[in-house]
C-alpha cells in the first residue's frame, strides 16, 4: 500500500474532525444568534463581526477556568468520562459520505473518495458507536458522587436506551428501502425520491428520536435545569464541562447529518454528478437546515415531564416504528410481487394513516377528563 | 355599592364566653382579649360555630412597659366582610406558652414558628416548633423589645449621631454594644455541627424497608437550593424521593432575612414606605398601597380622589406586569427556554416605564404617602396608560393565550395535577391566585373592599379544579378583570388635589392598632401596624402572602414527580424578599 493513501486518510480524518471542532464552536454561535432573533433579543454580537469571535472568546475562557474535582468524586471515571463522551461524536461522522463515487475526484493524480470510511455495515457502526455515548454520560453522573448528577445521568441512559430502539427501528425501514446497510447505497438509492416522501412518518419518528437521543429539548431531561440544576455534569467544570458541551453540539451535528444522509438525499442536488465537489455543499446547506429546526424547538417548546417522556418512547414511539417497519416491508414486497414500483404509494399512504392514529391518540391522552378533587360549591 | 347584611354583622365574643373573653378596651384597639387556657376551644367556635374559616395572620407584640406578651389573630370569612380580632395575653416571663391553634388552622404553622423564632413565645402542640427565619444557634429573640441588635443606638431613628449636622464619627466605634454578638458557651464555629439540620431531616419522614434477604433500603434525600435555578432565589427545600416521586419535603426559609420588622419599628412611619418596596420587589406599588392603608386606619384620614384613582391604577398595573412575570417564568420553569418570558419582559418594561414617569423609579417606586400619592401622574403619562390598557395589554393577552394555552406539551405538563382544593387551601391560610383556582371566589377587592374598589365594575376570576392548569389560566383572567378596572380608573379619573395632607416629613400617628389589607397579586397582603403615639410604630408586622402560602407546600407536593414540584412553587409565586423578611 502506498504511503500517501495512508497520509490521504490522515488529513481527511485531521479535516474531517476540525471541520466537527469549528463547526461545534459556530453551531453555539448559530444557536445563540438564531435564539436571540426567536427571543426578540440581538445576541452575541460585540466580539468581531456579527460576534463571529464569540465562541473563540468562549474557549479561551474555558480553557483558563478553574478544574474542580469533588473531593469524594471516583477520581479516574470521572476524568475518562468526558472523553468517553466526547471520541464517539468525533468517530461517529467516520462513514458519512459527503460526495458520489463517480465520477471520482482527482487531486495531484490520485483518486480522493469523498467519505473517510466506506464500511459495508455503515449503520450498523452508527448505531453502535452512538450508544458508547451513554457510557460517558452514566459514569459522569456516577463518579460525581453528587446526587443531581446521579439522577441526571440515570435520567439520560434511561432515555437514551429507550430512544435508541425506535432509531434503530427506523434506521431499519431506510435498510429496507435502499436494500443495503452502506451508507453510499443508501444515497444512491435516494436518486429518484427521497426517503422522505416515501417514508414520511419514518422520518418525523427518527427526527423525535434523534432529539431524545441527543438530549435536546423538548426531551433535555439530563440537563433539566430547572430540575436537577444541571444534570450529570453539575459537577464538571472549565475543559472538562466543554468536553461535555462539545459532545453534545458534535452529536447534534452529526446527527444532522445522519438524518440528511439517510431521509433527505444526502448530497443529492442538482449536477452533483457531473461536478461531485458540489455534494458537500449541498450536505452542509441540508444540516444547517436540520441544525435550525432543532434549535428552533428549542426555542420553542417546553420541557416534558420525565415519566411522560418514557411513556411517549415505549407507548407511542415504539409501536409507530414497528408499524411502519412492517408497512414498508409489506410495501417492497407488494411492489416485488406484483413488478410494478408504483405499489410503493402504498408505504407513504398507510404509514401516515398510522402517524396520524398516533397523533390522535396522544390527543385523547392529553385532553382526558381531569383529576377533579374538589367538587366547587 | 351599599354594604350587604353579612359584611355589617357583627359578633359579640363577650355574650358568648362571658367568663373567658373581655372587649379588647385599649384606647385605638379593638378585638377580643381571650383566656389563654380557653384559647383552643374559643377559636374551635369562632372557626366552626361563627364561620371564620380563614384565619389569615397570627403575629405577636411585646409589651415591654406592661411586662405582657400578645399573639394577635385575625379571622376572616370567606364569604366576605370583616374580620375577627381576638387576642391572648400572657405575662412576660419565660417560659411564655400558649396553645398552638395548628389543629385548627394548620397555616398557621409557619406562623407560629415565626413567633416562637423572633418573639419567644412556645407553643404547646405545635408539631414541628423549630426556628424558622433564623439560624439555629441564633442567642435571643430579636423582636423582642429588650434586645439589641449589633451596634445597636437608639430605639427610633433618627439616629442623633447622624442627625441633624450629619457629621457622625463613625458611631459604630464607640459603640458598647459592638456587633454585639453572643454564642454559647465554648462555641467554637468549626466545630459547629447545625443541630437544626439534624431537627431538619429529623422532621421529614423516614422510610427504611427491609426485603426478604435482609437488605435495608433507605430512600434519597436531595436538598432543592438554596442554590436552585427554579427556585427563584434562596429557597430550599429538603425532599425525600422515591425514583421521582416526593415522599415527603420540608421548605427551608430564611436565608435572605433581615428582620424587616425590626428594622421597620426603628424606621419613622413615613421612613417605612420605601422600606416596604423590598419586600415583594415586582410590586413595591400593591406593597406601599397595604401599609399606607394600615397607618391612615390609624391616622383616620382620608384620602384625596384623585390619588385614589391614581392608587388602583398603579395596583393594577403591578397585579399586570406580576401576572406575566409569572407566566413567563412558569414557562420558563417548564424548560421553555426563556421564549415567552422575554416576550413578556417586553410589556412588562412598557409597565415599569409608566412606574419610572410618575415615581422615578422603576422597581422600587416609594409612590404612595398617607393621604394620597407623592406626585401626580403628568397628561403624557396617563395618555401612555390609556394605550396601553385599551390597546396593547389586551392584545398582547389574548396573543400570549393563543400562543401558550394550548401547546400540547405545556398542556401535558398542567393539566390534572392538583395543586390543593379549596377546603384545604382555606385550612391553609393560601389567599389569592392559590386560592380562587381551587373554586373559593375570594378576593379581598369584593369581600372587603379597600380604597374605591367598590367602584369598579369587574369579575372575580375563579377556577374550579385547583389544578396547575387553573392556576396558570386565573393569572390570565386576573390580566383581563385588571385590564377591565383599569379600563374604568384611566377613563374617570379626577382632577384635583393628589393628597389630602401637607407634605411633611414626620407624621403624627394616635395610638392603636391597625391591620391594613389589601389584594396583592400573590394573596392578602397585611400590615399589622402598632403606634404608642410615638414618630415610630410600636410593632409592624407583615403578613407576606408568599410566606403563608408555602404553608401547605408539603401537602401540594407529596406524591407528586419532581418536576410537578417546580411548577407548583412556580405557580405559588413566592418572592423571596417577602418570605423571607
Amino acid at each position: 500500500m502506498d504511503w500517501v493513501i495512508w497520509l490521504i486518510w490522515i488529513v481527511k480524518g485531521f479535516f474531517l474532525a476540525m471541520f466537527l471542532l469549528v463547526g461545534f464552536a459556530y453551531l453555539t454561535w448559530y444557536e445563540r444568534r438564531a435564539l436571540a432573533r426567536i427571543q426578540v433579543r440581538v445576541g452575541p454580537n460585540r466580539a468581531g463581526p456579527f460576534g463571529l469571535l464569540q465562541p473563540i472568546a468562549d474557549a479561551v475562557k474555558l480553557i483558563f477556568k478553574e478544574e474542580l474535582t469533588p473531593a469524594k468524586a471516583y477520581k479516574i471515571v470521572f476524568f475518562l468520562a468526558p472523553i468517553i463522551t466526547m471520541v464517539p461524536s468525533i468517530i461517529i461522522a467516520a462513514v458519512i459520505p459527503w460526495g458520489p463515487q463517480e465520477p471520482q475526484v482527482k487531486l495531484f493524480g490520485y483518486t480522493i473518495s469523498l467519505y473517510v470510511a466506506d464500511i459495508n455495515v455503515g449503520v450498523l457502526y452508527l448505531m453502535s458507536i452512538a450508544s458508547i455515548a451513554v457510557y460517558g454520560i452514566v459514569l459522569a453522573g456516577w463518579s460525581s458522587n453528587s446526587k443531581y448528577a446521579m439522577l441526571g445521568g440515570l435520567r439520560s441512559t434511561a432515555q437514551m436506551i429507550s430512544y435508541e430502539i425506535t432509531l434503530g427501528l427506523a434506521f431499519v425501514t431506510v435498510i429496507l428501502l435502499a436494500g443495503s446497510m452502506r451508507m453510499l447505497d443508501i444515497v444512491e438509492a435516494q436518486r429518484s425520491w427521497w426517503f422522505v416522501v416515501i417514508q414520511p412518518v419514518g422520518a418525523a419518528v427518527f427526527l423525535i428520536a434523534v432529539l431524545a437521543e441527543v438530549n435536546r429539548a423538548p426531551f433535555d431531561m439530563p440537563e433539566a435545569e430547572q430540575e436537577l440544576t444541571a444534570g450529570y455534569h453539575a459537577e464538571y467544570s472549565g475543559m472538562k464541562f466543554a468536553l461535555f458541551f462539545m459532545a453534545e453540539y458534535q452529536k447534534m451535528i452529526v446527527v444532522s447529518a445522519i438524518a440528511a444522509t439517510v431521509f433527505f438525499g444526502g448530497y443529492l442536488g442538482p449536477f452533483v454528478h457531473r461536478w461531485p465537489l458540489l455534494g458537500p455543499i449541498y450536505m452542509l446547506i441540508k444540516i444547517i437546515i436540520l441544525l435550525f429546526g432543532m434549535i428552533w424547538v428549542r426555542a420553542t417548546w417546553p420541557r416534558v415531564r420525565y415519566d411522560r417522556l418514557m411513556a411517549f418512547g415505549w407507548k407511542v414511539m415504539l409501536p409507530l416504528a414497528l408499524a411502519i417497519v412492517f408497512i414498508t416491508g409489506f410495501g417492497i414486497l407488494l411492489a416485488q410481487e406484483l413488478g410494478d414500483p408504483i405499489y410503493l404509494t402504498v408505504i407513504p399512504a398507510a404509514s401516515i394513516v398510522a402517524g396520524v392514529i398516533a397523533v390522535i391518540m396522544v390527543n385523547r391522552a392529553l385532553t382526558r377528563k381531569r383529576i377533579l378533587s374538589y367538587e366547587p360549591r | 355599592m351599599a354594604a350587604t347584611p353579612l359584611q355589617t354583622q357583627t359578633v359579640d365574643l363577650a355574650a358568648r364566653f362571658p367568663s373567658a373573653v373581655s372587649v379588647d378596651a385599649r384606647n385605638g384597639y379593638t378585638g377580643w382579649l381571650v383566656e389563654k387556657d380557653k384559647l383552643l376551644e374559643i377559636a374551635r367556635s369562632i372557626k366552626e360555630e361563627l364561620g371564620y374559616d380563614l384565619l389569615t395572620s397570627v403575629t405577636g407584640v411585646d409589651y415591654l412597659p406592661e411586662e405582657k406578651m400578645e399573639v394577635v389573630y385575625h379571622a376572616y370569612k370567606t364569604t366576605g366582610g370583616p374580620g375577627l380580632i381576638f387576642k391572648v395575653q400572657v405575662p412576660r416571663q419565660d417560659p411564655i406558652e400558649i396553645p398552638s391553634v395548628t389543629p385548627l388552622w394548620p397555616g398557621v404553622d409557619f406562623q407560629e414558628r415565626e413567633i416562637w423564632d423572633l418573639l419567644g413565645i412556645k407553643f404547646t402542640g405545635h408539631p414541628d416548633l423549630r426556628r424558622i427565619l433564623l439560624w439555629e444557634g441564633f442567642a435571643g429573640h430579636p423582636l423582642r423589645k429588650d434586645w439589641k441588635e449589633g451596634f445597636y443606638e437608639e430605639d427610633a431613628k433618627p439616629f442623633k449621631s447622624r442627625w441633624p449636622e450629619g457629621n457622625y464619627v463613625s458611631s459604630e466605634e464607640k459603640n458598647p454594644y459592638k456587633d454585639n454578638l453572643s454564642f454559647p458557651k465554648n462555641f467554637d464555629p468549626e466545630k459547629w455541627i447545625p443541630e437544626g439540620e439534624a431537627a431538619l431531616y429529623g422532621a421529614l419522614a423516614r422510610y427504611t424497608e427491609t426485603d426478604e434477604q435482609g437488605i435495608k433500603s433507605d430512600r434519597i434525600v436531595v436538598n432543592m437550593g438554596p442554590q436552585h435555578p427554579s427556585t427563584h432565589g434562596v429557597f430550599r427545600a429538603v425532599v425525600t424521593v422515591e425514583g421521582e416521586t416526593i415522599l415527603s419535603l420540608k421548605p427551608v426559609v430564611g436565608y435572605l432575612h433581615r428582620n424587616h420588622e425590626k428594622i421597620g419599628e426603628r424606621n419613622t412611619f413615613l421612613l417605612n414606605m420605601p422600606y416596604t418596596d423590598r419586600l415583594d420587589y415586582f410590586n413595591s406599588m400593591s406593597n406601599n398601597f397595604g401599609y399606607a392603608l394600615a397607618v391612615e386606619k390609624l391616622m383616620n384620614i382620608p384620602v384625596a380622589e384623585r390619588a385614589d384613582y391614581i392608587r388602583i391604577i398603579m395596583a393594577e398595573l403591578s397585579r399586570v406586569q406580576n401576572h406575566l412575570v409569572l407566566v413567563g417564568m412558569l414557562l420558563n420553569d417548564l424548560g421553555a427556554m426563556y421564549t415567552p418570558a422575554l416576550y413578556i419582559f417586553e410589556e412588562r418594561e412598557l409597565i415599569l416605564d409608566i412606574f419610572e414617569a410618575v415615581s422615578g423609579s422603576r422597581m422600587m417606586c416609594n409612590y404612595f404617602r398617607f393621604g394620597g400619592v407623592a406626585r401626580d401622574i403628568p397628561e403624557d403619562v396617563l395618555q401612555k396608560i390609556k394605550d396601553l390598557v385599551f390597546k396593547r395589554l389586551p392584545a398582547k393577552t389574548d396573543e400570549m393565550d393563543r400562543f401558550l394555552s394550548e401547546n400540547e406539551v405545556l398542556v401535558s405538563r398542567l393539566k390534572g395535577i392538583p395543586v390543593i382544593d379549596g377546603p384545604s387551601a382555606v385550612q391553609y391560610s393560601i389567599t389569592g391566585p392559590v386560592l380562587r383556582a381551587a373554586g373559593i371566589p375570594y378576593d379581598i377587592r369584593r369581600a372587603d373592599p379597600y380604597g374605591i374598589y367598590d367602584r369598579f365594575e369587574f369579575d372575580v376570576a375563579m377556577r374550579t379544579h385547583g389544578d396547575l392548569m387553573d392556576n396558570y389560566l386565573i393569572r390570565l383572567d386576573e390580566i383581563r378583570q385588571s385590564i377591565r378596572i383599569l379600563e374604568q380608573a384611566v377613563s374617570k379619573i379626577p382632577s384635583g388635589p393628589i393628597n389630602s395632607q401637607k407634605p411633611q416629613y414626620q407624621v403624627r400617628v394616635p395610638a392603636g392598632e391597625a391591620y391594613g389589607r389589601i389584594e396583592a397579586p400573590k394573596g392578602e397582603l397585611g400590615y399589622y401596624v402598632i403606634s404608642n403615639g410615638k414618630p415610630n410604630p410600636w410593632r409592624y408586622h407583615v403578613r407576606a402572602p408568599s410566606f403563608i402560602n408555602i404553608t401547605g407546600l408539603e401537602k401540594m407536593c407529596v406524591g407528586k414527580k419532581i418536576a410537578d414540584f417546580i411548577a407548583i412553587l412556580g405557580v405559588l409565586d413566592i418572592v423571596l424578599g417577602e418570605l423571607d423578611r
